[in-house]
């Protein structure tokens, strides 16, 4: 049975991307467009990976991976951070905030879905 | 061999000679009577809430997009070249490179206070300057127009293609844009600021960081 990953960006050429890649390696996509949305589909689906961008509208990925956290169901959920940021404050406020992991864009398709896979395994 | 092919030529090999030895110019400021004027080259970008800022930049076939909000009042321009080959793994370095360039201007305005849906954009460059590099300039206005379109983001003017190449400045607050086309001149100026910058290296483009 195919894994589900849960991506949050509100890039929709982002989005696309994110989707290619891993709809390529086998697993199902669920796309959100900023965090709001992302909480609001978490309720409908149970994803095996999040991929969550930081900077967003409405709610960002820190907002939004406290939104995860705060439901005791979804603490197992790996969720990575796939951003343009870098710095080691926004790495320690998105570890705080219940990241699994941090990716710098651009991204490679292959170490993305390799990155998938070592945290859904 | 005809005499356009060999003015061709020359000219190419002298974009190439200029293009892969000299050192690119780093951003610079200067004063001028239309306020203080910060020049980029191709791989970099500025944004500014300052109305006394102008960016410039020389453009070929790189593109420059100059975005900014008109209620937050903050505005910047970047300058990319999507240099991959035609084939299918060279359109996905582009369109990588392309897509990284472009979100790293939107989150510089968002940083400012900028909202996305508030953004309006301007598209300069994608000339064809170089006899048999048709397809490079139109390839990036392409893509610029295309990614607006994706995102949702108002194009509101600008100038892109034609066979010139361009000197821009750009007043990121009013969004005011002004363009002068180059002609002939100063092509190893325009290979010089336009040369392609290398990719982010290979261990920090997607690679996992576990906490």
């Amino acid at each position: 049975m195919s894994k589900t990953v849960l991506t949050v960006d509100d890039s929709r050429t982002m989005r696309d991307m994110l989707r290619m890649a891993l709809i390529d390696a086998g697993f199902d996509v669920v796309q959100a467009e900023d965090g709001v949305q992302g909480l609001e589909l978490l309720q409908e689906t149970r994803p095996d990976v999040i991929i969550t961008d930081i900077n967003m509208p409405r709610m960002d990925g820190y907002g939004f991976m406290q939104g995860v956290r705060a439901d005791a169901q979804n603490r197992g959920i790996p969720i990575l951070v796939l951003t343009t940021e870098s710095s080691p404050e926004k790495k320690l406020r998105a570890r705080d905030a219940g990241a699994t992991g941090w990716i710098v864009k651009p991204f490679d398709p292959k170490k993305l879905v390799d990155a998938v896979n070592r945290v859904a395994a | 061999m005809n005499d356009i092919g060999t003015l061709a030529e020359r000219r190419s090999a002298r974009l190439a000679r200029a293009a892969a030895t000299s050192p690119p110019p780093v951003q610079v400021r200067r004063t001028t009577a239309d306020g203080e004027i910060v020049h980029i080259v191709q791989g970099e970008q500025y944004v500014s809430e300052d109305p006394s800022i102008v960016i410039s930049t020389l453009l070929g076939s790189c593109v420059a997009a100059c975005l900014r909000d008109p209620v937050a009042r903050v505005g910047g321009m970047n300058h990319f070249l999507l240099p991959g080959a035609d084939t299918a793994r060279g359109e996905c370095e582009n369109i990588g490179i392309g897509v990284h360039a472009m979100e790293l201007l939107v989150n510089a305005l968002l940083a400012h206070g900028a909202r996305r849906e508030r953004i309006e954009a301007k598209l300069f460059g994608g000339a064809c300057v170089v006899a048999g590099l048709t397809s490079v300039g139109e390839k990036n206005a392409r893509f610029a127009e295309e990614f607006l379109r994706r995102e949702g983001i108002q194009h509101v003017g600008g100038s892109l293609r034609g066979d010139s190449g361009r000197r821009l400045q750009y007043w990121p607050v009013s969004g005011r844009a002004r363009q002068v086309f180059m002609g002939s001149a100063a092509p190893e100026l325009i290979a010089r600021e336009t040369r392609p910058v290398a990719p982010p290296k290979a261990e920090d483009a997607g690679a996992l960081e576990l906490f």
